[in-house]
């Protein structure tokens, strides 16, 4: 337990109370002036002084072996010291002189605080010299720890204006050090700053009172051994790596970092019934298959688009739970196939066949339609400045509009059929999906004709697909860089790629393939990342999304009407969630604010709104533990059933042919 | 059931539908010229695209009882033509699984 008070008052509030033979407590004002981490720590003579001035002198412990415990793998001298270091870092002097005492081990030598002291004071002859005698020799790199300290010396007298001072050390120090050019010149130039703000600005240093000593420190660090000289908060940063991995291991981790609660008393572990597995709302409106769902980005309305030639806006509020249906939005001449929310949620776009309509979200007037594209629109995203927006469509183009729905900008004819098309969060690339163009070359259509009877419509119960993917011929990824429209990277796929979405570091694209996959794909590289795999698609356009905190999940509609969750990184499949009727998932949608809540949509006419069925934060113990148990067991067949062990957890290449900047082949 | 976009062909020449311009064939995989249907000459098929079947029912035609259904285009629901399901007379099994389009209900695409 911590007494209330701030470091700083008990620093100052213990001195003239503590009893005299209290001997170590005057040294805590001496030493511990400023209490900034161990960096802060200014006395060479702590350990030294501490048994000789106490009342009671402690004796030392005498353990056997060198080990923590028996069994252990830790040794004991390495953790007293973290712990030496981690208490005197918050101000516990006397606990940490004392269990020097006892322990006989010392956070570290006189030398090495010398030499801390020495740099976070700027004695910096003395540094050197105390440098070298902690026996860092010129192998150990002595020469770039010495450049270093030169540097910083050079910068601080060119911060007090002591020019004179600070080209001496230019000239013989460092340039003597046979640099190259290029780190050397910058150098030289700073003398031509105007002031100390100038300086500290083109130098991207925070000057001697800042950090800089303590940054240098951390960087001279690397010269000296760390068992010499322990880094800085060590046994913390430890503990932040198990907090780590502990994360890593969390599959149904959906808890934001600020509200997640991390003891170091037990191992954290998220509650799968705090997942959002149950359906706790059926919206039963459309009178035909939903499309498509989309959230608003303020996670309070939920647009659906269906194919009975309408849009719903519903309204959905979480505190207090209000769900109503807001809008509707009829006037389409055909089904409804895409959505996207404008960033301030003030305006809705909607696709039905080659137009495209903009909508007044409060009114739900329609303010305008667009009738530019020659065939079916099938993807619009808006762009991440809210300068516009983008549409993309089967007739191969790709169209920038701005904010009033007038065309701003053209890609031209594309190398595909558009299906779908997302933009990156950092505004840097658009990565679409799509068939690629058979063009005049009679190879696919030979191929339909010979061997594969072409699907008719996928709408006749009648119709057995026995390639439902190849028959369609080759389809593409393609990235763009979104400024110059040129083409970054194209990969070629069999299976037919209905859905695009990019993660939030603007890294990777999730995309469905049929049959039956979702890769991850990383954009930079042209690497697929990772492949889910369980839910079913063939013939229908299947969307997927990321979801939960961080993006934790991936989650998929399914031809065969329930709904897939994976988690992202580890690929493992979390949950089937049954529910819908018959016929497919088509769609799914993360809410952006709520994390807790997802949407799906289905051929069946409905939507369905999935939550966490616990409120409380523990759940059934038992049942928990017989989840995890059969996680386990999942865990274990996915990976066996896989091509080999370990795959899924690094990037791997499916063998899919990438080129840059240029079409590239099938593999 | 379920959403999907409309299939293109691409080839010397692709027939689509003559009220929304709808990929349905291509005259590589035409059959026949020599039918007839409800609006005088009929071509047969072996694959078309973008339709959808109707109900089978049976059918009295010049060349005997066939069960058909009849198709429409995806798009705009015109009916173009029919499937033949089933032929009765042995002579005339070849047609089974096999498309007829009208041609007054065509148009050159491509």
């Amino acid at each position: 337990m911590r007494v209330p008070e701030s470091d700083q008052a008990s620093t100052f509030s213990v001195s003239p109370d503590a009893l005299p033979q209290a001997g170590p407590s005057h040294l805590k004002t001496n030493g511990h002036a400023v209490n900034g981490g161990s960096n802060g720590f200014k006395s060479p003579i702590a350990p030294n002084g501490v048994s000789k001035r106490s009342k009671t002198p402690l004796s030392r412990v005498s353990l056997p072996g060198t080990a923590l415990y028996d069994d252990s793998s830790i040794d004991r001298e390495e953790y007293v010291r973290l712990v030496i270091q981690s208490l005197r870092d918050v101000g516990y002097t006397e606990s940490a002189a004392t269990l020097e005492a006892e322990s006989g081990y010392v956070m570290e030598t006189p030398e090495v605080a010398e030499f801390r002291q020495c740099i976070l004071e700027g004695e910096w002859a003395d540094a050197e010299v105390a440098l070298l005698r902690l026996g860092v020799s010129e192998e150990d790199g002595f020469w770039e720890a010495k450049f270093l300290i030169s540097q910083q010396k050079y910068l601080e007298y060119l911060e007090v204006g002591h020019t004179t001072s600070a080209l001496q050390v230019l000239r013989n120090e460092l340039a003597p050090m046979h640099l190259d050019p290029e780190q050397l010149h910058p150098l030289s130039s700073l003398v031509m700053s105007t002031d100390a703000a100038d300086l500290r600005h083109r130098a991207g240093w925070d000057g001697a009172h800042g950090s800089s000593r303590r940054r240098l420190l951390v960087n001279l660090q690397s010269y000296i051994p760390s068992s010499l000289m322990i880094p800085p908060r060590r046994f913390s940063t430890l503990l932040d790596q198990a907090r780590l991995h502990q994360l890593s291991q969390c599959l149904y981790h959906n808890a934001s970092a600020t509200s997640s609660h991390f003891s170091l008393y037990s191992d954290h572990r998220c509650d799968r019934d705090m997942f959002p597995r149950t359906t706790t709302t059926i919206l039963e409106v459309h009178t035909d298959e939903v499309w498509a769902i989309e959230w608003s980005h303020n996670g309070r309305w939920l647009a659906s688009a269906s194919k009975d030639k309408s849009v719903i806006i519903w309204s959905i509020e979480t505190d207090p739970p209000a769900i109503s249906q807001k809008l509707t939005l009829r006037d389409h001449e055909y089904s409804v196939g895409c959505l996207a929310w404008s960033l301030d949620d003030t305006i809705l776009l909607s696709s039905s066949e080659q137009c495209v309509k903009m909508w007044n979200t409060q009114t739900g007037i329609c303010i305008r339609t667009i009738e530019a594209h020659a065939d079916t629109v099938s993807a619009l995203a808006w762009v991440p400045d809210g300068s516009g927006f983008i549409s993309g469509s089967q007739d191969c183009k790709i169209t920038l509009w701005g904010p009033d729905g007038k065309q701003r900008d053209s890609w031209g004819l594309t190398a595909i059929r558009i299906i779908d098309l997302a933009v990156t969060p950092d505004f840097t690339r658009l990565v679409a999906v799509g068939e690629s163009v058979a063009g005049t070359s009679p190879t696919p259509l030979a191929r339909g004709d010979a061997a594969t009877p072409p699907v008719s419509t996928g709408r006749s119960g009648a119709a057995t697909v026995s390639n439902s993917s190849g028959a369609h011929g080759e389809h593409q990824m393609v990235v763009y860089n979104l400024s110059t429209k040129q083409q970054e990277l194209s990969i070629a796929l069999e299976g037919q790629l209905t859905s695009v979405k990019i993660s939030e570091d603007s890294q990777y694209a999730l995309v469905n393939h049929a049959p039956d996959e979702i890769h991850l794909w990383d954009i930079t590289t042209g690497r697929m990342a990772r492949k889910y795999t369980g839910q079913r698609q063939g013939r229908h356009i299947i969307r997927s999304c990321f979801g939960g905190v961080d993006g934790n999940f991936v989650v998929s509609g399914s031809e065969d009407g329930n709904v897939y969750v994976w988690h992202r990184d580890r690929g493992v499949l979390l949950e089937v969630l049954s529910g819908h009727g018959s016929g497919s998932v088509n769609s799914v949608a993360w809410n952006p604010r709520n994390k807790q809540m997802f949407a799906s949509c289905s051929d069946d006419c409905t939507i369905r709104l999935w939550e966490a069925t616990a409120s409380a934060p523990h759940g059934l113990a038992s049942s928990s533990r017989a989840a995890d148990r059969t996680l386990a067991e999942q865990e274990q067949e996915h990976e066996q059933g896989g091509k080999g062990k370990g795959k899924s957890r690094e990037p791997w290449d499916d063998g899919a042919a990438v080129r840059r900047g240029s079409r590239s082949t099938s593999s | 059931m379920g959403m999907s976009y409309r299939r293109y062909l691409a080839g010397a020449r692709v027939y689509g539908c003559s009220n929304c311009r709808t990929h349905l064939a291509t005259i590589h995989s035409m059959v026949s010229r020599a039918f007839n249907g409800q609006h005088g000459r009929a071509y047969l098929f072996d694959d078309v695209v973008n339709v959808i079947e109707g109900e089978p029912s049976d059918r009295q035609m010049t060349t005997g009882n066939h069960t058909v259904r009849d198709i429409y285009c995806c798009k705009c629901g015109v009916i173009l033509g029919w499937k033949y399901d089933k032929a009765y007379d042995p002579q005339q099994k070849y047609k089974e699984g096999k498309f007829i389009l009208e041609r007054s209900l065509l148009v050159d695409v491509q």
